[in-house]
């Protein structure tokens, strides 16, 4: 196919992506199908950006999915003591316990027990949560609408501080403006997002510390609950906004210590030069030719980092009480759910590692100069 | 030319001393007893008697950071150093010895990056039964297994330009064997990354043992901890915000101090490396 057509193409899937996205925002349909359409569109464009590199790499994902299954499932499966126990409480007689454990399966040998569950698995079935007694997949779609959302807004937050200063940083190396952003970054990088989140609450909701009788600080954003988007939009934006921050701020950092770096090797090639000597203005030199080049390393990274979120929004889900996918395993775990939460964990790292392989595609699409060669993108 | 390390290294250097000789002789220091409760004392700010306030209970704060200063430090090291042994030695092993054993390596390695760390922390408490030790054993068994991936890249990726300089050839042609070649030619090399990217590391586990504990999962209580600390105080954050800010400001100062100080020694040793 001609690369002019190739990158038109990209840019139809790329719009397809964020429609899909968008619409399984609004109308919400069940997370199985949007998962499905999202990987989907994804793989039509990867195939198109460089279809063998994509066939292979799709190819490579399935062991390592299924030996993730497996890994989660037999940490389970030894677990200590027996489920039914569990469920039943001490007084249980040894009646009950067999019929639960009938009902539960675990009367059967191991690799069978394995064998049925992830069969149930691939047809979207997770089992019945022990203690909630609801279907694992339906909590975990319920649960996962949040969790996404707060990704994608502290996402959207990291880059929208980190890419201005990374390019600042990068273009002003070695002066004051970027020692001192630099620093501030530091800073950022330092601060566990626990300790940000509880900062940001004391400071911006509660109304901060109170000297002699005066308030530093504000009460502007509320501290907690989560309000649905279709419920109220100003409200739903007015309470991610703090969970959404304590856990962007320490992104940012990264991704604008990555820009800045690669911002000051592009900066030094020669086509700047050029740019340069056209008497182009420095913002379009800096915007629209530096960028791009420089932007691959924060792109893979970007996707990396996702594994992080995921563990950064258990957090903050836990101190904004949001009732999302990390809320969902924290409570499972407290209760000694199993099911529950080898359903949690096999779903957020079947996720993650979806988008790792997708971010590594983004990379082949972007930078023209690594198609038809092998890209271990994983930094 | 060998670039100055810098006051402000310094400074982090000396304060990282102290707080680890003050974690290390807490029983000894002439500090509070961080189970005891001060009748009165509730919630009230930092004062002389007690320098960091007390907590909602009329514990002392300073003294209970100084004590929480050692799970904080012991975990992280000890994870740490055995991280860097098993990671370091995958690293180094996967570096050298190219094709088949590096493949293999970098595949099991990558695979393990996929589950989440913290979610995968969440998967292992649930073998936590009550009793401190066995808790201790496992947090520290899994912040080792969250640390080896990105330990051994660092290092495969320093021995793999190590291993094909002039000298390591000409050790191999005058017939030493892998092993001396590994250790004896490319370690010393590659462990000035080792160390200040270990810093790095024991900054991470800090924090992912202060969230660990921040959710109640940590060692449990009366064993005061960073995390258990500032989650606590949020209950009384609109009143007496020093309970949960004390400890909080602490370990900001302490993974600042370690990052600052593992990229410092970066730099220093690698100044070409040192753009990252």
């Amino acid at each position: 196919m001609k690369q002019a057509v190739r990158d038109q193409l990209g840019r139809i899937v790329a719009v397809a992506l964020l429609a899909t996205i968008a619409w399984a925002w609004f109308w919400r349909p069940p997370f199985s199908w949007t998962f499905g359409v999202l990987v989907a569109i994804g793989t039509v464009g990867a195939g198109i950006a460089d279809g063998r590199y994509a066939l292979r790499r799709i190819a490579g994902v399935i062991p390592v999915l299924v030996g993730v299954s497996f890994v989660v499932f037999a940490l389970m499966a030894s677990l200590p003591g027996d489920p039914a126990i569990n469920i039943l409480g001490p007084a249980a007689t040894a009646d009950q316990i067999a019929i639960v454990r009938t009902e539960l399966g675990l009367d059967e040998p191991f690799f069978n027990r394995y064998g049925n569950w992830l069969g149930g698995v691939l047809t979207g079935d997770l089992g019945t949560s022990i203690v909630l007694r609801e279907d694992v997949a339906d909590g975990i779609s319920r649960s996962m609408t949040p969790t996404l959302q707060i990704m994608a807004y502290s996402v959207v937050i990291a880059l929208g501080f980190a890419i201005p200063l990374g390019i600042w940083a990068g273009y002003r190396q070695g002066t004051k403006t970027d020692g001192t952003i630099n620093n501030v970054m530091l800073g950022f990088l330092a601060t566990p997002n626990f300790v940000l989140a509880v900062m940001l609450v004391l400071f911006l909701s509660i109304g901060g510390l109170s000297v002699a009788g005066n308030e530093i600080g504000f009460r502007v954003l509320p501290a907690a609950r989560y309000v649905p988007l279709g419920e109220d939009v100003v409200l739903h934006f007015k309470h991610m906004l703090l969970p959404s921050l304590a856990l962007a701020m320490g992104q940012a950092a990264v991704f604008m210590r990555l820009l800045r770096s690669d911002m000051i090797a592009t900066l030094r090639l020669p086509f700047i030069d050029l740019a340069r000597s056209k008497g182009l203005p420095t913002r379009r030199i800096l915007w629209r030719h530096a960028l791009r080049p420089s932007s691959f390393t924060l792109l893979t990274v970007v996707g990396l980092t996702v594994g992080l979120l995921i563990g950064g929004a258990l957090i903050v889900e836990f101190i904004f009480t949001i009732p999302g996918v990390g809320a969902y395993i924290f409570l499972g775990v407290t209760q000694r759910d199993f099911i529950a939460v080898q359903g949690g964990v096999l779903v957020i790292s079947t996720l993650y590692i979806v988008v790792l392989t997708m971010s590594d595609f983004l990379y082949l699409s972007l930078d023209p100069r690594l198609r038809g060669r092998e890209v271990g993108a994983r930094a | 030319m060998r670039k100055r390390l810098g006051f402000v290294f310094w400074l982090a250097v000396a304060y990282l001393v102290v707080l680890a000789l003050a974690a290390v002789f807490a029983d000894v220091l002439p500090i509070k007893d961080p189970a005891e409760t001060f009748p009165g004392t509730s919630k009230q700010g930092p004062s002389l008697t007690h320098w960091f306030g007390n907590d909602g209970v009329g514990r002392d704060v300073f003294s209970r950071v100084i004590y929480g200063a050692q799970v904080s430090l012991v975990i992280s090291t000890v994870g740490t150093v055995l991280a860097l042994v098993i990671g370091g030695l995958l690293g180094m092993v996967s570096g050298y010895f190219s094709s088949r054993v590096d493949r293999w390596l970098t595949a099991t390695l990558n695979a393990s990056l996929v589950i989440p760390p913290l979610i995968l922390f969440l998967a292992l408490v649930l073998f936590l039964d009550g009793e401190a030790k066995r808790r201790i054993f496992i947090l520290v068994f899994t912040f080792v297994l969250l640390s080896i991936a990105p330990i051994a890249r660092v290092v495969r990726a320093a021995t793999l330009s190590w291993a094909g300089q002039d000298f390591v050839l000409a050790a191999r042609t005058l017939g030493a064997r892998d092993g001396r070649v590994l250790f004896r030619e490319i370690l010393p090399n590659v462990a000035p990354s080792f160390v200040s990217y270990s810093l790095i590391i024991m900054a991470g586990l800090i924090v992912v043992e202060g969230s660990v504990a921040f959710l109640g999962l940590s060692v449990p209580p009366p064993t005061p901890t960073w995390g258990d600390m500032i989650n606590k105080g949020r209950t009384n954050l609109d009143v007496a915000a020093h309970i949960s800010l004390m400890p909080a400001i602490v370990m900001f100062v302490t993974v600042l101090a370690l990052n600052f100080v593992g990229d410092k020694l970066q730099q220093y040793f690698e100044p070409r490396e040192s753009v990252l």
